[in-house]
């Protein structure tokens, strides 16, 4: 995936406040993440048919700044499923890569499902 | 910058308004209509809109940023959970302080406390971060 600086403009937008930090030609490491993310449940159908979901819990761990527009590989794998009482945990773990296939991220993150509704 | 145990994050108050939500929500392209539709987050558990637990993270990590400005995005670590839900409009309080310095065969790594306090005090995320320092 590559993030834009369209939509770096945006998470900007959303963030920013008058102290926010100049990144130069880099991207805060939370959007890859964020988007990452986003498509990984949306492919797990987790945002489909109403299903109520509460982000519970987020690991991250970053090794290096990622510039604008270069092209990072967000490979995810489902890590954990279980159920607990009327709730479906699910824990998507994300490794981030450039295109050498050198690591430059990691990320955990932890979802509730509300089985009640699904 | 010298840092020690003990020292503050520089922290900042924000009001999450639902414009910021609708901007991250373009930007991330999480569209979940808890987020965004206000009939649809009436019949939630939550009663009202709420803002995605990763904005009010993202705020956290902005503070991280600007502390440590060259080391955050070059070997940073967090792992927060998500206590209590932002309500659209609400104006949380970003806060963090060093709890340890630990010396390592990579450097100096600071610990800190971290987290995003909604207007009643309570916790909206709350965790601990590891920075290289300079």
């Amino acid at each position: 995936m590559t993030i834009s600086s369209d939509t770096v403009n945006l998470y900007t937008k959303a963030i920013g406040g008058g102290e926010s930090p100049d990144y130069g030609d880099s991207q805060a490491p939370l959007i890859l993440v964020a988007v990452a993310l986003t498509k990984l449940i949306d492919e797990l159908g987790l945002f489909s048919g109403g299903l109520q979901t509460i982000h519970a819990g987020q690991e991250v761990s970053w090794t290096r700044p990622v510039k604008i527009g270069e092209k990072i590989y967000a490979r995810g794998k489902l890590s954990g499923n279980s159920v607990r009482g009327n709730n479906r945990f699910v824990t998507v773990k994300v490794s981030y890569n450039d295109e050498t296939r050198t690591k430059v991220g990691s990320s955990s993150s932890t979802i509730i499902v509300n089985t009640e509704h699904s | 910058m010298t840092h020690s145990i003990g020292d503050k994050l520089s922290g900042f108050k924000r009001e999450i308004t639902q414009e910021r939500v609708n901007s991250y929500a373009e930007a991330s392209g999480d569209h979940n209509p808890i987020h965004l539709d206000a009939a649809y987050a009436a019949s939630t558990q939550f009663g009202t809109r709420i803002a995605h637990g990763m904005l009010s993270l993202a705020l956290v990590t902005e503070m991280l940023a600007i502390d440590f400005p060259k080391t955050w995005h070059s070997g940073g670590n967090l792992k927060v959970r998500f206590s209590a839900p932002v309500i659209s409009g609400e104006t949380v309080k970003i806060y963090g302080e060093i709890t340890d310095i630990t010396k390592t065969n990579l450097g100096l790594i600071a610990t800190c406390s971290i987290g995003c306090k909604k207007p009643d005090g309570t916790n909206a995320v709350v965790g601990q971060a590891t920075v290289p320092l300079e």
